[in-house]
């Protein structure tokens, strides 16, 4: 097992949120859509260049800014 | 004694869809999160009783982190719980995220009724909930429904007087989630589907090279088909009515006047060659139904079909993921394309669909680019109807010119305004194909809507110039801004009057301009001014009403010095 952000996962794989970096506000934010601590998502996608990163977390298909997805840290199976 | 009833749900749920067929008002939806930026109410006859129901934004949950979910939650708290009924409606091809909206209200205590919307999609997609379950465990009356065709709604209607506030024990979030994990096992069966065709392209249009490529493929489409639609509708049908039959009938009534003095300026205006000219005459009764009617009535419909096809599809919110880079340079990220794009319809959607940006300073720098660098339909029409006819290259480079404002400006503003935006963050819908009766309605809506707004305006316009041209009150006027009008921007000082309407609007003023006999350059010159400079007035009031004195009179600072700098430089810089 070994512990990434959201950002540096590789496209398609099974990933585990185990911690969540940043304020309250954005915890707050991304809890009110299910994404908390505990959570198994599949990254889709990753826009080039420094952009969003597409996730599916259980029937929801989520778009997250770089700077999100390099505050979730992941754990990859 | 219930007096409200709150309609509430997560983004894209539908609840605007609940709302009509509960109040037979007619009310924008899309299939996508956040169209809904505004508390719109109705009545509902229950029996002898008339209920008021209030469509709220959507919320992901009772503790808002943006300003629309604000409103909504706070709206919730107005009335005591024993006189309102939540109608809280849940996506049911979605029903893990979107209870935990539910158990908060019931936790708090609020009467609610659960409907989970959209359940005909939900089948096509595998899932099937047993809603009697459901409600075993909730304890709430919960009815499957939808919307769109109406099914389910006449049983939402007969439960609302059975909601009755439950006690349930308030939970932390991520027992809450457990909980929400534990009651969907329970009640939801998914089918195993292959992947289908929609599933193959939901995906395709979110990955970097298949997105990039359907998204140009979409926008080329779409252009093509905004104008095909609109130039088939001039070609076949305004255009021969208005030539064929208005003309000589206007002929044949006024012609025969002995004297042409004041009514028949005002009616017909200006004969051209002896004949009436509709783009030229500048009448009541020839210029002004021709302006809106024969040139940007069929672009306005065309326009809004293409972009409601859009909208209802789905595709929008998957465009604003391959846009969120370039975005993010302006200050904005990926969601602003969707106020830029209705701001391409009319600026005033425009900027109030800026709402679904989280901060003060995002919304600033959308509205301001908006009214600055984003042309609505009736302004590109008049582009089109009057540049078109000098190549398709004259019109290109004015929409080349306003899109490097747009990049240029928002790099700038980026820049030097304190603050920083916050990230992207926003559920992608999955791909619907809506009825065509639903897509005719919304049309219909939409066209009505700007017809009523916009015929007054043109007439009193057009009224009011030609009172003012017949008696010469221009001159003034013209008289103070003529070496600005004519030594930086190179035009004559009749356009002076032109730029001006254009406060008023923009089609209008672009029409003004046609009678001048400008050259190319001066045309090209002054529409791109029209476009810049300053926004109608009722684009104006919206802004001032969204930002604040201060900010307006920022953007409106912003708004003259891009004009005058923009105005002289083309002036310059083009040869011909």
């Amino acid at each position: 097992m070994k512990k990434i952000s959201l950002a540096q996962a590789k496209k398609n794989r099974k990933v585990k949120i185990i911690e969540i970096l940043g304020g309250l506000n954005l915890q707050n934010r991304l809890m009110n859509m299910s994404l908390h601590k505990g959570r198994e998502l599949v990254k889709l996608s990753h826009i080039g260049l420094r952009g969003p990163v597409v996730v599916k977390a259980g029937r929801s298909i989520l778009a997250l800014g770089h700077g999100v997805a390099a505050k979730i840290i992941v754990e990859v199976e | 004694m219930i007096k409200k009833i709150y309609l509430i749900g997560n983004p894209n749920v539908g609840k605007s869809v609940v709302f009509s067929r509960l109040t037979g008002v007619q009310v924008i939806s899309s299939n996508y999160p956040g169209t809904t930026v505004e508390i719109t109410k109705g009545y509902l006859q229950l029996k002898d009783e008339r209920l008021e129901v209030v469509d709220l934004p959507g919320t992901y949950s009772l503790e808002p982190t943006s300003s629309a979910e604000g409103v909504a939650v706070s709206l919730l708290k107005e009335y005591s719980k024993d006189e309102i009924v939540v109608i809280n409606i849940l996506d049911s091809t979605n029903l893990e995220r979107n209870l935990l909206l539910t158990l908060q209200l019931i936790e708090e205590g609020f009467p609610v009724i659960a409907c989970l919307n959209m359940c005909d999609d939900a089948g096509h997609r595998g899932v099937h909930i047993d809603t009697e379950k459901l409600e075993g465990i909730l304890h709430i009356p919960v009815i499957p429904t939808c919307a769109i065709t109406g099914a389910g709604i006449k049983l939402l209607i007969e439960k609302i007087r059975e909601a009755a506030p439950v006690v349930r024990d308030k939970l932390i979030h991520e027992e809450r989630w457990k909980e929400i994990g534990r009651i969907v096992e329970q009640t939801q069966r998914l089918e195993h589907r292959h992947h289908r065709l929609r599933e193959l392209l939901e995906d395709a249009s979110v990955r970097p090279v298949s997105g990039l490529i359907i998204a140009a493929g979409v926008i080329w489409a779409a252009f093509k088909f905004v104008r095909f639609i609109g130039e088939g509708i001039i070609n076949k049908f305004t255009d021969p009515l208005f030539i064929n039959f208005f003309q000589p009938l206007l002929e044949k009534l006024t012609f025969h006047w002995q004297e042409k003095g004041f009514w028949f300026h005002l009616l017909i205006g200006d004969l051209i060659n002896g004949k009436i000219d509709f783009k030229q005459s500048l009448g009541l009764l020839t210029t002004a139904p021709y302006i809106e009617f024969g040139m940007v009535l069929p672009y306005v419909i065309s326009f809004y079909f293409v972009l409601s096809l859009l909208e209802d599809i789905g595709y929008l919110p998957r465009l604003a993921i391959l846009l969120d880079n370039l975005l993010h340079r302006l200050g904005l990220h990926g969601y602003a394309i969707i106020p830029v794009l209705l701001g391409l319809g009319c600026n005033v959607p425009g900027i109030l669909a800026t709402r679904v940006l989280e901060s003060k300073r995002e919304r600033f720098i959308a509205s301001t680019l908006i009214s600055i660098g984003v042309p609505c339909v009736p302004l590109q029409a008049m582009i089109f109807g009057l540049l078109g006819k000098f190549g398709g290259f004259y019109v290109a480079g004015v929409y080349l010119v306003l899109f490097s404002l747009i990049l240029i400006l928002g790099i700038i503003l980026n820049r030097t305004l304190s603050g920083y935006s916050p990230e992207f963050l926003l559920e992608i819908p999955p791909y619907r194909f809506p009825p065509l009766a639903i897509l005719a309605r919304k049309l219909f809506f939409r066209i009505k809507g700007f017809v009523i707004e916009a015929v007054p305006v043109v007439l009193l316009g057009v009224l009011v110039i030609n009172i003012f041209l017949y008696f010469r009150l221009f001159d003034f006027v013209t008289g103070i801004f003529a070496p600005l009008v004519n030594g930086i921007f190179g035009l004559p000082k009749e356009a002076v009057v032109a730029l001006a309407i254009g406060f008023l609007r923009k089609d209008v003023a672009v029409g003004m301009l046609a009678p001048l006999g400008l050259s190319v350059k001066q045309l090209f010159i002054a529409v791109t001014l029209l476009a810049i400079s300053f926004p109608c007035i009722a684009t104006f009031i919206v802004l001032w009403k969204e930002l604040g004195v201060g900010d307006v009179i920022k953007a409106t600072l912003l708004m003259v010095t891009v004009s005058i700098i923009l105005g002289g430089a083309l002036n310059l810089l083009i040869l011909r």
